[in-house]
């Protein structure tokens, strides 16, 4: 036979049907979207918390580090040596000024020292910084506990941490030697006052640097033969006032300034250790998400599939009037495509209301972690995060969602379109 | 030219470890309009021979023709759209669609079919009025009793313009004034749309009502007579 004529599920009448069969059992629909809702939410929360506390420890990295963009000579972070240094800071920071870069640059010297006090001597990091616009040098003047941050013109003045002033049994007012290794074998020291002690939590930093004013540290680039009228640094530290723009600024800083003796990095490839361990964070969180999506698959696949199994007679009723298996399976997979549509949007109102509570008004983990274990990876977390959650993520987890959702309703469709009408209509 | 041509007709099929003979050397002829009941004891094949005529299942041999189509040569989506189109069907209960109202369970097959979205309401609306529910249209099968969920079933085979309509054991669900009341309401509209049915039954009343009697016992036609239940008097039909 020559069948001209097919039959034809117009999408009206399939998503009628589709949306009255999904309301068919109100309870274990509502049950369902709020199981799904709920796990959406927790994920949002775990996400938006995990989010907001590594972009706190970044931030905090960035600042406490050596910015967003880092120039310094080639080689110097694989192994760092007194000796390496820019020589022409002033050619460097007019050529990035043109840029008209938005942001600070800020240059900086590093050298590796010996600090002495009569009572001991222990290694050190000198780091020496421009002025009082130095984020790290803002931040760690907030968490003085004696005395005061370098003013600027003070040659003389050093700032150490609690950690250092203990082993060198040193005080505000105290003098501390600092001794530095020479290129040819020789050593050249410095006298330092101490004009205040910070405490800042973090062992890597209260033990063992020492903040100047960067003159005060360019007297020892000099006695390595470096010359004061260039300005010479170890390094410039770049911040910038949108962290989003890091990689347009990056491509303009490396065709400024690169050469074969200098090279510009990224807060990436300067602190490879952060970004490993926000990895390993981030997997934790993945591990969770998955939970929820396991979660999710069993919810939407108990909902279609039961209400499949249970209306075997009636799809073979449909199919014993004329509805094609292929339209079967259109109306079983629209109805959790439904499901799933529904879901989301109950998910964001849930999971985007609890993101906006708690970005608002922040989760304090001050109890939880004690006193000094927002400390990790040489930088710390701020105590209270706020959670937060990029438009990239946003779309992520909603095509996660909608895609894990949609496939779990694959296998009823299939199991519906396979009813035959005989054996349906017998039962 | 009869409607419907049934030659050797066979069915068996395996229960566990036994093999069942449903159907035997059936043979049968239904001429455009007939209005005949295949009655039988349970188990006659009754249910499995409409179930072959309506290409819901298929024989083991012999050959079923409606309308010069030979419906045992059908692949299953073809055959799918052929009931659509050719055949109208009631069965015995769980006939209509729970989430669609009477009205749109008169329209569904009909929106299926393609037909447009108007004709299909004022064909539905036209049907259900001819069996009586035009008040009760818009309420859900759950809404209706027994009776008037059967007559909705009519009204959607008929409005769907079907060559035959099968209705296996229709009345099996209803009491004596509603089966006989849905046999009547088949009765006239096959009169009166010239529609072919075939209904299955083993209820007396429902029978005489019938035009023509097929019995069936074990798998085979034992009896097929003309009925006139005005006179009550029978003929043989020649097979």
């Amino acid at each position: 036979m020559n069948v001209h004529k097919h039959s034809h599920l117009p999408f009206w009448m399939l998503l009628t049907l589709a949306w009255r069969n999904l309301w068919r059992h109100r309870k274990r629909t509502i049950i369902t979207l709020s199981s799904i809702a709920i796990g959406f939410g927790l994920a949002v929360l775990s996400i938006g918390i995990g989010d907001g506390s590594h972009n706190s420890l970044i931030r905090n990295a960035i600042k406490l580090g050596e910015g967003h963009l880092t120039v310094q000579p080639r080689g110097y972070l694989e192994a760092p040596a007194n000796h390496k240094y820019l020589e022409d800071g002033l050619a460097l920071s007019k050529s990035m000024q043109t840029l008209k870069l938005a942001g600070t640059i800020e240059p900086r010297i590093s050298l590796q020292v010996l600090s002495s006090t009569a009572n001991n001597s222990v290694g050190a990091a000198l780091e020496g910084l421009s002025h009082e616009n130095d984020p790290r040098g803002i931040m760690l003047s907030n968490e003085l506990v004696k005395g005061e941050w370098i003013k600027p013109g003070d040659l003389r003045g050093i700032v150490i941490g609690e950690g250092m002033a203990r082993k060198l049994k040193a005080r505000v007012g105290s003098k501390v030697v600092i001794m530095a290794g020479k290129k040819g074998g020789d050593s050249q020291a410095q006298l330092g006052r101490v004009r205040g002690i910070f405490n800042s939590q973090v062992p890597e930093m209260d033990d063992y640097l020492i903040f100047s004013d960067i003159q005060f540290a360019q007297r020892f680039l000099e006695g390595e033969g470096a010359e004061l009228s260039r300005q010479p640094v170890t390094r410039f530290a770049i911040f910038l006032d949108d962290p989003d723009t890091l990689y347009h600024w990056k491509d303009k800083i490396k065709a400024a300034v690169e050469s074969k003796a200098v090279i510009a990095m990224d807060w990436q490839e300067m602190m490879p250790q952060l970004v490993q361990f926000i990895a390993i964070d981030d997997a934790g969180n993945y591990v969770f998400l998955l939970l929820i999506l396991i979660m999710v698959v069993f919810g939407v696949l108990n909902t279609v599939l039961m209400s499949v199994l249970e209306r075997a007679r009636e799809f073979g009723l449909l199919r014993a009037l004329g509805l094609s298996r292929r339209s079967l399976l259109m109306l079983v997979f629209c109805e959790s495509l439904i499901l799933s549509l529904l879901a989301i949007v109950v998910g964001w109102i849930v999971g985007g209301g609890v993101h906006l509570w708690f970005s608002q008004h922040g989760i304090d983990f001050t109890a939880m972690i004690g006193e000094g274990g927002n400390v990790m990876m040489g930088t710390f977390m701020d105590p209270v995060i706020y959670t937060e959650l990029s438009w990239d993520r946003v779309t992520q987890l909603t095509t996660i969602i909608f895609i894990v959702t949609l496939a779990s309703g694959i296998y009823p469709a299939i199991k519906a379109a396979r009813v035959t009408p005989v054996e349906a209509l017998r039962t | 030219m009869a409607l419907l041509t049934l030659k050797d007709i066979g069915k068996r099929y395996r229960q566990g470890e036994v093999e069942v003979q449903a159907l035997s050397g059936i043979n049968l002829e239904i001429n455009e309009g007939e209005f005949a009941a295949l009655v039988g004891p349970s188990g006659s094949g009754k249910t499995t021979l409409l179930n072959i005529i309506g290409g819901l299942d298929a024989a083991s041999h012999g050959t079923t023709q409606l309308n010069n189509i030979d419906i045992s040569a059908l692949k299953e989506a073809q055959l799918s759209d052929f009931r659509l189109f050719q055949l109208g069907f009631v069965f015995q209960s769980y006939n209509l669609v729970p989430v669609l109202s009477a009205l749109e369970n008169v329209e569904l097959v009909m929106v299926l079919q393609g037909r447009h979205k108007k004709e299909c309401r004022q064909r539905a609306h036209h049907y259900l009025e001819l069996v009586g529910l035009k008040e009760v249209m818009q309420r859900r099968p759950s809404a209706l009793s027994g009776g008037q969920q059967q007559r909705v079933a009519v009204a959607r085979a008929l409005a769907a313009g079907p060559r035959l309509v099968l209705a296996d054991e229709p009345t099996a669900n209803l009491d004596s004034e509603n089966a006989t009341a849905l046999l009547d309401i088949m009765h006239t509209l096959s009169h009166e749309d010239k529609t072919t049915f075939i209904f299955s039954t083993h209820d007396p009343r429902v029978m005489d009502r019938a035009e023509r009697i097929i019995t069936l016992q074990d798998g085979k036609i034992v009896n097929d007579q003309e009925h006139h239940h005005e006179h009550s008097d029978k003929h043989e039909h020649i097979n």
